[in-house]
């Protein structure tokens, strides 16, 4: 009988499709691991192509959907080209990517902290229990960090319709990386645009729109209130936040992949023996 | 509307077919790959090997090692536990232990073009060179399966060298078939002797599988109303590009996906590989046992 209403609310269009998500060849995704600046850089493309609406958490979900919290029909009735935002590990449909990463210990000790405002886990909770699940791929069901960065990198770095960008550099230089995604987009260079958006997605802007609209947005509403869900927006908190065995599993698991993105290892010997030289070759990709 | 109620009937009566929305059990295995790789012997090596009392052949094999594409959910719910299963997919992280193989895509390519004029998505005056450019592009090839440089890529990358992940090269198992076949026992925890190593080797030989296809093929899922002219075991050989492939389409090939080709260790013939150390670096996530 559940599955009936299931099927049911499918048929009229009023499930969230998320991975089943109808996809057109000109929709572009903001895509990322979850906890990896993906809401930021969400805001920031959001204010960059609307600046007559600036985003906020009440109407992010119009401007730039989430398939897993929008109706099929809302999302079948959007405007083309949309702009829709996804975690998913790697989907062959999805033709023009704007890809956001973050150092993976930064990102587990994001999502540990988020896993605590949804109640997933209480306060006491070992950081390296986490991070083993972390490792594991069980904490998010979009593959585990090293499994959803390097699905995507292997088959789409460096070639068209694909944007890698780092969150690091993101805060080091927004505007910088907003006029990349700018030129991506075929939008006309403007600086006072690009401006513009970056201002109004500042992290302490966010802050302010999340204290007042915090029931309004799918991914805060019924979440712990003393939690905040955009959080210090920095890189390099796990240096004081993790244990230096949660980092070493991390590491050990992944140290091939973060030196190809520029993540500086804390424990270099103890990566796996995965060659990085294989990643690297593998992603330069055939257009260089 | 009446398409969606169709839908909704048959996701409620589990008659849907598996495919992506397969529910995973923690103890399943996957025999994976893209198609016309090598997955249907691989298929067969299992299911024997797995089965010894119970010969394979395609009256049985979507009971022993079920086809998650081609079968129903329900279908899929009522094998017993641990299964193992045939899949076609690109990545899909929810697998928890897969064998993975690999081909030479110049062979992919031309194995496919006969197998899409045996599905009769293709005439058979379809050029060949424009048909390289379909392959090359994923037309005409499910979404499900990706390109092959995706295919391949997603899963190599993703879990090339974790644990619970076995890669082969179909061109090793044909080279070899003893020594791949040890390594496939060996992940499934199967203590095999060698007389059982033969066995299996023989129960799944190109020319018995030739032979049940001419008996069996109208009843396999795989090959039941498809043009029976056009043998789905087809030259199951290696290297059949260098003669049959013009160079433009061999260097469509090579050009969309010649790094994966040379970590893999298929050598290019019409560009280089970017480079030197990708030999080297292709063996540490192949595994020890090669070359």
């Amino acid at each position: 009988m559940r599955k009936l209403i299931r099927g049911m609310r499918r048929a009229l269009g009023l499930h969230h499709p998320g991975r089943n998500l109808e996809v057109w060849p000109d929709d572009v995704f903001i895509l990322s691991f979850p906890k990896s600046g993906n809401t930021w850089t969400r805001f920031l493309i959001a204010n960059l192509v609307y600046p007559e609406t600036p985003a906020d958490f009440s109407n992010i979900n119009r401007l730039t959907p989430d398939p897993e919290a929008v109706s099929k029909r809302e999302l079948a009735k959007m405007p083309r080209p949309r702009i829709l935002k996804s975690h998913q590990y790697f989907d062959p449909r999805y033709k023009r990517v704007i890809y956001v990463v973050r150092d993976p210990r930064d990102v587990a000790l994001s999502q540990f902290h988020f896993h605590r405002k949804r109640g997933l886990i209480d306060d006491g909770y070992s950081p390296e229990r986490f991070v083993a699940r972390f490792v594991a791929g069980e904490t998010s069901p979009y593959g585990s960090w090293g499994e959803n960065v390097a699905g995507w990198l292997a088959t789409r770095q460096n070639r068209p319709g694909f944007l890698l960008l780092r969150y690091e550099d993101m805060l080091e230089d927004a505007t910088r990386e907003l006029n990349k995604v700018a030129s991506f987009l075929e939008i006309p260079p403007d600086a006072e645009r690009v401006a513009n958006a970056v201002r109004r997605s500042t992290a302490d802007e966010m802050r302010q729109l999340e204290k007042s609209q915090a029931q309004l947005w799918s991914s805060t509403k019924r979440t712990r209130q003393d939690v905040p869900f955009v959080r210090s927006a920095k890189a390099g908190g796990w240096k004081t936040g993790l244990p230096e065995a949660a980092v070493a599993q991390l590491e050990a698991a992944w140290g091939h992949l973060m030196t190809y993105l520029g993540y500086e290892l804390l424990f270099p010997a103890k990566t796996t023996n995965f060659d990085s030289q294989f990643v690297e070759t593998l992603l330069h990709g055939p257009s260089r | 509307m009446i398409y969606g109620i169709k839908h909704v009937l048959k996701y409620a009566l589990g008659q849907d077919i598996a495919g992506r929305t397969l529910a995973v059990r923690p103890d399943d295995t996957f025999i994976v790959s893209y198609p016309r790789s090598g997955n249907t012997w691989t298929r067969f090596l299992v299911a024997n090997l797995l089965h010894a009392q119970e010969v394979a052949t395609f009256a049985n094999i979507e009971r022993l090692v079920p086809d998650a594409e081609a079968q129903s959910s329900r279908y899929m719910r009522r094998i017993p536990s641990p299964r193992t299963i045939k899949s076609h997919s690109y990545f899909d992280p929810r697998y928890p232990r897969v064998i993975y193989i690999v081909r030479d895509p110049r062979d992919v390519a031309l194995s496919y073009y006969d197998f899409s004029r045996k599905y009769r998505h293709i005439e058979d005056g379809y050029p060949l060179e424009r048909y390289i450019g379909d392959f090359v592009a994923g037309r005409l090839i499910s979404a499900d399966w990706g390109t092959w440089g995706e295919n391949v890529a997603s899963w190599a990358f993703a879990r090339g060298a974790r644990p619970g992940f076995l890669l082969l090269r179909y061109e090793d198992m044909k080279e070899r078939p003893d020594q791949e076949l040890t390594r496939i026992a060996e992940f499934l925890g199967i203590a095999a002797s060698p007389k059982l190593l033969q066995t299996v080797l023989d129960r799944s030989s190109a020319e018995r599988m030739r032979e049940m296809e001419r008996t069996q093929g109208k009843d396999w899922v795989s090959t039941k109303d498809k043009r029976s002219d056009i043998p789905f075991i087809r030259t199951a050989s290696v290297g059949g590009w260098k003669s049959k492939l013009r160079s433009e389409s061999v260097a469509e090939i090579e050009s969309a996906w010649g790094n994966i080709m040379a970590q893999l260790g298929y050598e290019l013939i019409t560009r280089k590989a970017e480079n030197a150390e990708t030999q080297f670096a292709g063996e540490t996530v192949l595994g020890e046992h090669r070359g």
